[in-house]
């Protein structure tokens, strides 16, 4: 591509060194020369022919200026500055003003919403703590409250466990005892029975259950 | 070599013959046109890219607006400091911008013609430039402005004898000279020399007659090629010169210790 580029700005300016060489036109065109040398020819002695001849092959001095050039220079430079200075420039520096003026609001009014920005996250951030320390609060108190509600739990099953087992000792206290109180009534049933066969004779019913409680009694000291 | 190419003498190449009102100090010649087009040229330019007001500058206002500040900032700026280089920006921006247009004349194919290179034009900015720092001293110092201007300060005093007629002869008398040669001289070196060379392809080209032009020929061409990349740095190099020249001497003449 590079190449390409470079030949081709090459035959561009080659074209241009061949086709339009105005530079060189000027040395082509040689009209004050031939001009000169016409009126040279026209004048009478052949002296004064070659010295006029002479004087159209020295250049004219470069370092003198044309009044004409620098007239049209001036005009010229003058209008520029006139158009420029009055015009142009005026137009161009105010616009460049409000441009800076416009960047400047610009960035003054994006520092501004950067800072409120900045304050409302810092807000956000601070309530979002806010929340957070909450909940764990409540998370704890949760906690605590289960916990507290779990221990009384325990305690009144515990509570409950302990009647429940008191209860069953008494009831199981009170059906022994009344089992050893149908134990001894038919024990002695059955020993006044005994009795009666063996004595085969009645004792008073008030005796007999003296008397058997009394052996029972003794049974049990000495089984005791 | 020179003289087989200007046969009829260098003058050639910078003599124009006028095409209106002949004979009078208005004989508008191609010197006369080109100062004339640059001059249309740079209002165009400026007055369009003045004219759009996009936010995001593009094309032609974007070129006015960079050129402006170029001027306004690494000229006026720099060397008047922010007050006076800004009041004096629009005045600089001009000249830098119109004698750059009327040099760059010397490389646009069809022209090729620096008006710059005729001493006319330069003389004339010159002149222009030693006015307006003169008057500008005088207006700013008042008449002890040339004391102040031969009596630099900080200078030993026994120096002065020395100091006081270089700078006389330097600030009133040779400033203008040294900045129309400086002008005047680097156009019509490039000019000759984009000349030389072109017309050395175009005799090669002719006299053609065997392998010996053909192995030379593409030496005058590179050198034409090369020297004209470097007359259009130059066009702008002496614009940006002559327009800092100017704005350090006027800068000299409002302040006295600049």
């Amino acid at each position: 591509m590079k190449i390409r580029k470079l030949l081709a700005t090459a035959g561009v300016a080659m074209a241009l060194v061949i086709a339009v060489p105005s530079v060189a036109s000027a040395a082509a065109k040689p009209s004050e020369f031939t001009d000169c040398m016409l009126k040279a020819s026209e004048l009478k002695t052949t002296t004064a022919q070659d010295n006029a001849a002479n004087n159209c092959h020295k250049a004219t001095s470069p370092i003198l200026p044309a009044l004409n050039e620098i007239v049209w220079g001036g005009i010229a430079f003058l209008i520029v500055a006139g158009v420029l200075l009055k015009f142009a420039f005026p137009a161009l520096k105010k616009g460049l003003a409000d441009r800076s003026a416009k960047i400047a609001s610009d960035i003054a009014g994006a520092e501004a919403a950067r800072a409120a920005a900045e304050a409302e996250a810092a807000e956000y951030q601070a309530k979002l703590a806010e929340a957070r320390s909450d909940a764990g609060r409540i998370i704890e108190e949760a906690r605590q409250s289960a916990e507290a509600l779990r221990a009384d739990l325990v305690a009144r099953a515990e509570a409950d466990a302990q009647g429940i087992r008191a209860r069953a000792s008494e009831e199981v206290q009170a059906l022994t005892a009344r089992a050893l109180a149908d134990l001894q009534g038919r024990v002695a049933d059955l020993s006044i029975e005994l009795a009666e066969k063996v004595v085969e004779h009645n004792l008073d019913h008030d005796t007999q259950i003296a008397l058997i409680e009394g052996y029972i009694n003794s049974v049990g000291t000495s089984g005791g | 070599m020179l003289a087989a190419l200007f046969s009829h003498g260098i003058s050639e190449l910078f003599s124009w013959k006028p095409f209106l009102f002949g004979g009078t100090p208005f004989a508008f010649n191609k010197v006369a046109l080109l100062a004339l087009v640059s001059t249309v040229m740079c209002s165009f330019l400026f007055i369009g890219g003045s004219r759009k007001r996009a936010l995001v500058p593009s094309g032609i206002q974007n070129v006015a607006e960079a050129g402006y500040e170029l001027v306004e900032n690494s000229i006026g700026v720099e060397v008047m400091g922010e007050q006076d280089g800004r009041k004096w920006a629009p005045f600089l921006a001009a000249l830098f911008f119109w004698i750059f247009f009327i040099n760059i004349w010397e490389v646009i194919p069809g022209i090729q013609f620096p008006a710059t290179s005729r001493i006319a034009i330069p003389m004339y900015l010159a002149l222009q430039t030693w006015i307006i720092f003169i008057v500008v001293g005088f207006k700013a110092q008042g008449p002890k402005y040339v004391f102040n201007s031969i009596f630099p300060p900080g200078v030993p005093k026994f120096l002065y004898v020395l100091v006081a007629p270089i700078e006389l002869v330097s600030i009133f008398i040779v400033r203008p000279f040294s900045l129309a040669v400086r002008l005047f001289a680097n156009m019509v070196a490039g000019h000759v020399l984009l000349t030389v060379f072109t017309l050395m392809c175009i005799e090669l080209l002719k006299a053609n007659s065997g392998a010996y032009q053909i192995a030379i020929i593409p030496l005058p061409f590179f050198m034409l090629v090369a020297m004209t990349g470097f007359e259009i740095l130059v066009a702008v190099l002496q614009a940006y010169i002559f327009t800092i020249l100017t704005a350090v001497y006027v800068g000299e003449a409002l302040h006295p210790a600049h």
